[in-house]
Parts: C-alpha cells; sequence; structure tokens
C-alpha cells in the first residue's frame, strides 16, 4: 500500500530503486554490486554524456562509430566462436 | 598509343584497390578519448562484475515490500538514520540526517583541511568519512543506510570509509540525478 504510493508520488524512490542491501559487512562487493547496475542500465552512460553539450556533429560521429564497433565486435565475435567450435569434424584441420 | 595511356590509367586503380579494406572497420584514435572514464571515477566494478551469478548466489540483495519494516539494530529500516553522500571531482560532502530528512551533521573534505585539489582525492573522501563516523558514533548512532549522489574518486573511498569509522552501513543506495532529455549542458571543455 504505502510502496505504491510512494512509487506513484516519486518515479525514482529512495531506498527502492539503485538499492543494495550489504551482505556479512562486505561493502565492497555492494558498491561495486550498484556500479555495475548502473554501468549495465546505461545510467552512469548517460550521466557522463550530458556534464557537456554535445554539439550534432559529435553526436553524429560518436553513434556511427558505436554502429561500426557493434557490426564489428558481433563478427569478430563469430568468427571466436568458429575457431574455438568444440565438436568439429575433423578434431585437428590440417594436421592429417 | 591508347595503350601506353590504358596502363597509366590502370596502375593508379588497381593500387587504389588494394588500399581499400572490406575486413575490419578501422576506429580513429582521436575520437573518444574523452568518453573513457577517468582512472578513478569510484566506479570500480562497472564492467567486471558477473550480475548473473552474483544474483543467482545471492538471495535478499534487493529490496522488495517488505523490507521497510525489516529491523536493523533494533530500528526499522525505514526509520534508520541516512548518510548521504555527494561526490564530485572537486570534493566530497557528507551529510548525517535522520529518516525524516533533518540534517544533523555535516562535514566536507574542504572542512577536514584538504584545501583545492587534495580535496577531491579519495584519500581526503576517507579521512572525512572517518571523522564524520567517530563524531556520529559519539552522538549514539551506529546503523546507517547510505545515499550516494554523483560520481568522483571519493565515491568508494567514502562508503569504505564509514565503515572503517565503525559505522555499521545497511544499504547502499545511488541518488545520481540522470536525465535522458536534459537542459543544454554546459559547453564542452577544450583540452
Amino acid at each position: 500500500m504505502f510502496l505504491t504510493l510512494r512509487l506513484l508520488s516519486n518515479r525514482h524512490p529512495s531506498f527502492i530503486a539503485r538499492t543494495v542491501f550489504v551482505k556479512n559487512n562486505n561493502v565492497d562487493d555492494a558498491s561495486r554490486l550498484v556500479n555495475r547496475i548502473l554501468g549495465k542500465e546505461g545510467i552512469l552512460e548517460q550521466y557522463r554524456l550530458t556534464r557537456y553539450y554535445e554539439k550534432p556533429y559529435q553526436t553524429r560521429r560518436r553513434v556511427n562509430h558505436e554502429r561500426c564497433k557493434a557490426i564489428y565486435n558481433e563478427d569478430m565475435e563469430r568468427k571466436i566462436q568458429f575457431v574455438l567450435r568444440k565438436n568439429r569434424h575433423d578434431p585437428f584441420p590440417g594436421c592429417s | 598509343m591508347l595503350s601506353a595511356i590504358r596502363n597509366t590509367l590502370r596502375v593508379p586503380v588497381t593500387s587504389v584497390a588494394r588500399l581499400f579494406q572490406t575486413s575490419v572497420p578501422q576506429a580513429s584514435d582521436k575520437f573518444d578519448h574523452k568518453r573513457i572514464p577517468q582512472d578513478d571515477e569510484g566506479v570500480q566494478g562497472e564492467k567486471i562484475v558477473d550480475l548473473d551469478s552474483v544474483i543467482k548466489t545471492k538471495q535478499n540483495l534487493f529490496p522488495t515490500l517488505e523490507s521497510d519494516n525489516l529491523l536493523f539494530d533494533g530500528t526499522l529500516y525505514k526509520d534508520l538514520p541516512i548518510c548521504n553522500i555527494r561526490v564530485t571531482h572537486n570534493n566530497t560532502i557528507f551529510t548525517m540526517t535522520d529518516a525524516g530528512g533533518t540534517v544533523k551533521a555535516i562535514r566536507s573534505c574542504g572542512m577536514e583541511g584538504f584545501k583545492n585539489t587534495k580535496k577531491g582525492t579519495n584519500i581526503a573522501a576517507q579521512t572525512t568519512a572517518i571523522a564524520l563516523a567517530t563524531k556520529v558514533l559519539d552522538r549514539g548512532v551506529k546503523t546507517v543506510r547510505v545515499r550516494v549522489k554523483g560520481l568522483g574518486p571519493g565515491r568508494l573511498a567514502a562508503i569504505k570509509g564509514l565503515q572503517m569509522g565503525g559505522l555499521q552501513i545497511v544499504s547502499i543506495t545511488d541518488n545520481t540525478h540522470v536525465s535522458w532529455n536534459p537542459p543544454r549542458a554546459r559547453k564542452a571543455r577544450r583540452l
């Protein structure tokens, strides 16, 4: 009940959103986990991007660069998987 | 005559064809030197920690419907005092408040005797945190929840320092204000 009210009144209610409990007094792990979650959600990236104004040409360049990188990474990942695949027809190609 | 012209034309064409690479898109080195996070922004583990395994192994890491009414050191979670930490590149400011938000103690790296660029270091943040923790422990506050705002070298060190000072930290919350349609930011730095 109170939770729904809090969620309705505030989209980012503190101590519910972006919160991690500390287990066994291990503060390091907890803060790392928070950082990891923020990084994965793109919150830190957005924070860093909006510190200074990014001119439109810079945005275009950044986006294009990200696209190129994504394509390259995908291809490279596939190549690596292909080379590292386990169940080959000929287990030692080129060695017969 | 014609064949001689053809030959002269051909040579540059072939050499161009050799220069043209289709395999690897070249990333320009100039581009993202500003985008790379600096050495210490207090965001260790941003890209390392394996989230899936962590979530699988441990339970009760994240707040739920009942977490407001959990007991920590004899106090309800929602009634625990809060330690707000404002982290910037140039300073770290600690504010102890009770659950309602009334300020009980303020400490910053500048107040602790660090001046100018030294304010923004992790060592400054840690010493300030220890000083605040001892000050607050005298007043009888032992268990706190931590709310961090901003990125900076003091981010991780501040939380560590609070623990080293003797405070029991129940939870860590990030409260960094991030907008996806922000007003125009200040102009870019020229390095």
